[in-house]
């Protein structure tokens, strides 16, 4: 009877009108999101250096046009000999294209200089043989060449068996291959690429559409490049995809409560702070990937140990920001040193943190494997 | 009796039936047999029941049978019936006396059919039912080209007046009326035992039979004598006639004969099913065009067409002849078929279906065993009676049915060989050729099916194969088309594949409705949870009960010991059981509560009366022994001097922690505190404490420094209680310019007061903001307990902790379970709250905007900094215990597994009694109860 009145698994339920709680992740403490309650007690520091060097880093990130172009002319050329397969399926039979479309930075407009790789994803509606790709990838090289035969033009396979790509003397385009939904189930790891790559290569493309609908912002843009530099110059950081940069950096600078772009020098600050306060730590709810059904939150595709090792990153450089150390971080002087050994600003010591993470005793059983499930159920699992 | 009147009433019927000419003349017998005979010739289970009772033989039976159809005929056309009679009494007469039987039945037929219009319609609804639409067509056809051209009696069969009967029932019995009358014709060439004569006849009218309904069938040439040895049957050319007459005699030329002999008009080497190609010149039957292309490419076909140029015969085009499959089956095993029924009939069918494709043995058949099959046929005809009463002539229909089903054979398998040809060699990329040390390619290996052959048309060829088809859609393209092969084991792995899917299928709706398993796991978790929030209470109830008794009347300064504020939600999480136990642990024991509550109530009680004598005794002064009481209801009267005490610091917060000996009280004074006041206070008070505990001893200490005087207890746990005298005078001193001229000289340290005076300020603060904030309080403690036993963290203040855990545990905007509280204070701290550039933390108390945190230097700040930091780490990835100093704790043993848990609510499900469900939890809870004291004792 009572069972029956109660109902089962419905949001109310027992006695006393307690309400049904699942395990919420929490957000950390994020100053800007609570800013009423920490009234200035003294008057803000003047942040203009920091401001000007995050400028004059983004200016050295940034490509020149000369780079943007040479770029920008190959992925047009690639472009078009695609759609020439497209179009005439019938002249090319080791597979069938669906679709290509450009991703990754080049697409958002990310790019670093001296990093002039543009991404296409190309979508095969044949399933993704290695010798299919490696064919695909000649045939194309093949067709530049007869277009212009006077490049200079390298075909390589990536590794992982990712795609393949090519390169001139001036860019490179990576050609990332994927299947269509309808044939990941078909896939034969023996025979066909990984399909957690394929997987990705399809997330690729709706992140970037992602990135075009809601992070246009420039200083988001800017943001990432200086994220994307930071992540390559610190060791501790690598964990960190650029996916997760592009949502960290729009998490940084639009999600405040007034929801006004905040500025690039605030949002770098507040990325690591961020960070360093765990937001991609097991136990907090982080960011959750608009691109994922099922509310995925992007931090649990890096292990527990990396995310101990980027949040202590984080920690370590968020103190030697905060004690004056803006030009090393950001990377207009010094090295990556300042990160793992001990540094002296202005008379203060700043220590590096030590690792906090664990290997879990044996008792739990394949734990360490699955990092993904894993965290999620860090407070359940000793329930 | 009912057989002799059978036999009577037939033979009766006989003479009469003979004697008769027209139906008219039936009106006799009318009235019995109608009903009868429409049954025995029409109705299976009447024919039965007939052909039991005259224990007649099949022959019988469909010679029965026969007649009677017959007649109608003549009952149509009134013209035939002459010939009718004539000519079955001519055949018959010279048979035995059994076939005299079925005599009568004509003219009784004919009688019925004529004179009972509900025979009439019977019969005609069963012959409908049987074939009208299955053999509408061909018998259509039939009636228009079917001649009888040999069975010359049976021209007197008038088709035209037939068909001017009703339409559909004519077509109808016109192809039914085929087969009888082949039958009939046959039965009574049997029976006559005019075999040569009669097959003669018969052999003639069934080429005639299959040419109407076909195309011509292409007949051999009879081999001529040649200079050349020719060999018809191996098509092969013998260099001599020694060699041909050795060849005759060989082996295999025997064996070519006779399966020649065999298959006897049909191609032979038929495939199982499927279709096939075949090479009319080679007599070869190839399985795929590819196939077939090579056997003409092929040296032997070459030989055999270059063989046949010289002969001059006629060299069929290379078109390859579509075999169907089903239809080619061997006709004719002659002389073992006499004995099965149901194949014979088949093989008429088959024999009739034929015509669709090049019928090669139709004379061969009559040449070789013209009475066997004859025979056969005979049979399979006097069968066909049988089957037809038993099945509404099933087999007309089928006979009629079949070349409609051939010709859509034919079609299918004309369209797919031209399918076949159509298709084009894929995943040429994965055949790899494979070459000797000289380069020349030797070999091919395809990497899909994992073969490897030698030849390049083989290569070809296998490009094009289904199989290699197969791996390829398989793992290349899945939208490759390849054609369905109907052979068995493909079709078992067809399934096997179907039932493959069908289980991810299965197993994919099995993950989504595991969406409802999560809703099952979330209840009981949820469950689960409501159990431990309940003991959890209780474990609060108790903590009260055991707690310090009240406070005496201390104005809003109330103590703050009891009971933490009810919580939302249980600390579930490890991080909360931890944070929990710790508190537990730091949480004073009862008999540290008693003594300080005691040592403070008993203080107080003296300051009170210290105040009233110092009250008593400043008042005569003034009004010359007035009472007290009487200017105080004056209200003119300036307030006593020492105006109230009141308790401030951890002991007013409730943050007491265990091994706390030092409490304050603050005494709230009219007047700017002075020295003198101090020393007469402290002077007082031993006669006063005295007196409110006779048995206790005290030690007074006098601080004029710290403008206070501390008491000491005397027993074990030592509660030094600090009694500082303040007043609101101090504060404003500063900015009243005439109070300020009139300080006495003794005054106590101006900053000491000031202090006291913040801490009674921060005392309020606190009861009005973080003693409402969930789970601050907890963190509180837990963090002074931090502080003073990490040096790290001594820098940090009570003040400036307890400000910042509210202000940090607040701004959540929601409670927190105490783990998260920590967790969200050490994530604060570690994102830099205390790191120079950040906003600081305003005191609430003070007028002008000061920063608590102002006190720390920025080394300390740095280094708490780092170990907040480190401790979020540890919390986060579980070793809360390392913060806290304390040992890990095990997880708690549940003893109430899923099964437990299933098992008492399906009791509540049962619904026996509503209330078995709250005993289980009221049991539970006790349990739970006892082993939480268990473990606290621990």
């Amino acid at each position: 009877m009572r069972g029956g009145v109660r109902g089962r698994g419905g949001p109310r339920m027992g006695r006393g009108g307690y309400k049904m709680k699942t395990f919420v992740p929490r957000l950390p403490f994020d100053i800007y999101l609570c800013e009423p309650a920490f009234q200035r007690a003294k008057p803000a520091p003047d942040e203009t250096p920091l401001q000007q060097a995050l400028l004059k880093r983004n200016t050295d990130l940034s490509p020149s046009p000369t780079e943007q172009t040479a770029v920008l002319n190959l992925v047009t050329k690639i472009a078009t000999v695609l759609d020439t397969l497209i179009v005439t399926p019938g002249s090319f039979d080791a597979c069938q294209i669906e679709e290509h479309r450009q991703v990754g930075s080049y697409k958002k407009g990310t790019m670093r200089t001296n990093h002039n790789v543009a991404d296409v994803v190309v979508i095969l509606k044949t399933l993704p043989t290695r010798e299919a790709v490696e064919a695909l990838g000649n045939q194309v090289t093949e067709e530049l060449r007869q277009q212009e035969p006077a490049d200079v033009l390298v075909m390589a396979m990536l590794p992982n068996d990712r795609g393949f790509e090519i390169s001139n003397s001036e860019a490179t385009v990576r050609v990332l291959v994927t299947t269509v939904h309808q044939n990941l189930r078909k896939l034969d790891p023996e025979l066909h690429l990984d399909q957690k790559i394929l997987q990705s290569h399809l997330a690729a493309i709706r992140h970037s559409r992602w990135f075009e609908e809601n992070a246009h912002h420039s200083s988001i843009k800017v943001l990432i490049r200086l994220l994307r530099d930071l992540k390559n110059r610190f060791e501790g950081f690598e964990p960190l995809s650029p996916w997760m940069l592009d949502l960290l950096a729009h998490y940084a600078v639009m999600n405040n409560p007034s929801r006004q772009a905040m500025s690039v020098h605030q949002a770098y600050r507040r990325c690591l702070q961020l960070l360093a306060a765990g937001l991609f730590l097991p136990g907090s709810a982080g960011i959750a990937d608009p691109c994922e059904g099922g509310n995925i939150r992007v931090h649990t595709a890096m292990t527990l140990e990396q995310q101990d090792q980027v949040c202590l990153t984080a920690q370590t450089l968020l103190r030697a920001l905060s004690h004056g150390g803006y030009k090393q971080v950001i990377g207009l002087e010094g090295n990556a040193s300042i990160a793992t050994d001990m540094t002296v600003w202005e008379g203060i010591v700043v220590s590096p943190l030590e690792k906090a993470y664990e290997k879990p005793p044996e008792r739990k059983e394949g734990e360490p494997g699955d990092e993904l499930a894993d965290d999620d159920d860090m407070d359940m699992a000793d329930n | 009796m009912a057989a002799n009147n059978y036999f009577g009433f037939t033979h009766g019927g006989t003479q009469y039936g003979a004697a008769a000419a027209a139906a008219a003349g039936a009106a006799a017998y009318q009235a019995t047999p109608a009903a009868g005979y429409a049954a025995v010739g029409h109705t299976p289970a009447a024919a039965a029941t007939y052909a039991a009772q005259r224990a007649t033989t099949a022959y019988e039976a469909a010679a029965a049978y026969q007649p009677a159809a017959a007649t109608s005929y003549a009952a149509t056309a009134s013209s035939a019936p002459t010939y009718d009679y004539s000519y079955t009494r001519v055949q018959t007469y010279d048979n035995a006396a059994k076939t005299a039987a079925f005599y009568p039945q004509p003219t009784s037929t004919s009688f019925s059919a004529a004179a009972d219009p509900a025979f009439q319609a019977k019969s005609s609804t069963t012959y409908t039912a049987g074939y009208q639409n299955a053999a509408a067509r061909p018998a259509g056809q039939a009636s228009k080209t079917y001649n009888y051209p040999a069975a010359g009696a049976a021209q007197s069969y008038t088709y035209p007046n037939q068909a001017a009967a009703a339409a559909t029932a004519n077509k109808n019995y016109s192809g039914y009326d085929a087969a009888l009358y082949n039958a009939a014709t046959l039965y009574v060439q049997q029976q006559a035992h005019t075999a040569p004569k009669g097959a003669g006849t018969w052999k003639a009218s069934r080429p005639g039979v299959g040419a109407a309904i076909g195309q011509k069938p292409k007949l051999k040439q009879p081999p001529k004598p040649q200079q050349l040895h020719y060999c018809d049957v191996c098509k092969i050319s013998c260099a001599g006639p020694q060699t041909y007459r050795e060849h005759l005699e060989g082996q295999k030329h025997k064996k070519k004969e006779s399966a020649q002999k065999q298959t006897a008009g049909t191609t032979p080497n038929a495939p199982r099913g499927g279709n096939s190609l075949r090479c009319e010149l080679c007599d070869v039957t190839c399985t795929g065009s590819d196939a077939y292309a090579a056997h003409i490419r092929g040296a032997k076909h070459q030989k055999v067409v270059k063989l046949h140029t010289k002969l001059g015969k006629p060299i069929p085009s290379t078109e390859p002849v579509v075999v169907p499959g089903k239809s080619t089956t061997t006709t004719a095993k002659t002389g073992a078929a006499a004995t099965t029924a149901v194949t014979k009939t088949t093989e008429v069918t088959k024999v009739v279906a034929t015509p669709k494709i090049n019928f090669v043995g139709g004379t061969k058949l009559t040449t070789t065993t013209p009475t066997a099959s004859a025979a056969a046929a005979g049979t399979a005809v006097k069968e066909e009676p049988k089957e037809a009463a038993a099945a509404a002539a099933a087999p007309a229909a089928a006979t009629a049915a079949a070349p409609a089903v051939a010709r859509d054979d034919t079609v299918a398998v004309a369209a797919a060989a031209l399918g076949e040809k159509e298709v084009e060699p894929v995943g040429q990329e994965y055949i790899e050729e494979i070459k000797n040390e000289e380069g020349k390619v030797v070999s091919f290996n395809c990497k899909l099916c994992e073969c490897r052959f030698n030849d390049p048309n083989a290569k070809e060829m296998h490009m094009k194969g289904r199989r290699h088809r197969l791996q390829y859609k398989k793992k290349v393209n899945p939208e490759l088309i390849v054609e369905v092969k109907p052979s068995l084991r493909q079709r078992k792995l067809q399934e096997e594949k179907l039932r493959r899917q069908q289980m991810r299928e299965e197993m994919w709706r099995r993950r989504e409705e595991s969406a409802m398993d999560d809703e099952e796991r979330i209840y009981w978790e949820e469950r689960r949870r409501y159990e431990e929030e309940m003991e959890y209470f209780e474990w609060c109830r108790r903590g009260a009960g055991r707690g310090m008794p009240p406070f005496g009347p201390m104005g809003p300064m109330g103590p703050r010991f009891g009971p933490i504020p009810p919580m939302l939600r249980r600390p579930d999480s490890a991080d909360d059981r931890h944070v929990m136990a710790k508190h537990s642990e730091i949480y004073p024991k009862d008999e540290e509560l008693n003594a300080i509550q005691k040592i403070v109530s008993n203080s107080e009680k003296a300051l009170k009366m210290v105040s009233d004598d110092i009250a008593e005794a400043d008042a005569p002064k003034k009004d010359d022994g007035t009472a007290t009481e009487s200017k105080d209801e004056d209200g003119k009267e300036l307030p006593r001097t020492l105006k109230g005490v009141m308790r401030v610091g951890v002991l007013a917060k409730g943050l007491l922690l265990q091994g706390d000996a030092d409490v304050q009280l603050v005494v709230l004074c009219a007047e700017k505190p002075t020295r003198t006041l101090l020393e007469r206070v402290a002077n007082l008070m031993p006669k006063h404490l005295a007196t409110v505990t006779p048995d206790e001893k005290y030690a007074l200490k006098l601080s004029v420094e710290q403008a206070s005087l501390i008491i000491t207890n005397q027993t074990e746990p030592q509660i030094n209680v600090t009694v500082t005298l303040t007043s609101p005078l101090m504060r404003d001193g500063a900015a009243d310019e005439p109070t300020a001229s009139k300080d006495p000289p003794d005054v106590l340290d101006k900053q000491k007061c000031l202090e006291a005076l913040a801490a009674l300020r921060h005392a309020k603060w606190f009861q009005a903001r973080a003693s409402g904030v969930q789970s601050c309080v907890i963190v509180i403690r837990i963090m002074r307990e931090l502080c003073q036993r990490v040096p790290t963290w001594t820098p940090l203040n009570t003040w400036a902790l307890e400000l910042l855990v509210e202000r940090v545990v607040a701004s959540a905007g929601f409670p927190l379970a105490p783990g998260d509280a920590l967790r969200r204070v050490l994530e604060a701290i570690a994102s830099g709250l205390l790191l120079p550039g950040t906003p600081g933390l305003i005191d609430p108390c003070e007028k002008e905007p000061v920063d608590t945190l102002s006190g720390l230097t920025a080394q300390e700040r740095e280094d708490i900094t780092a170990s907040a930091q480190h401790a979020l780490r540890l919390m986060a990835f579980r070793q809360v215990h390392k913060i806290l100093g304390m040992d890990a704790l095990p997880p708690p043993k549940f003893n109430r597994g899923k099964f437990n848990r299933k098992r008492r609510r399906d009791n509540s499900c049962s619904g026996e009694n509503g209330d078995s469900e709250g005993g289980d939890g009221k049991k539970d809870k006790k349990e739970d109860e006892s082993e939480a004291a268990k473990a606290d004792a621990k």
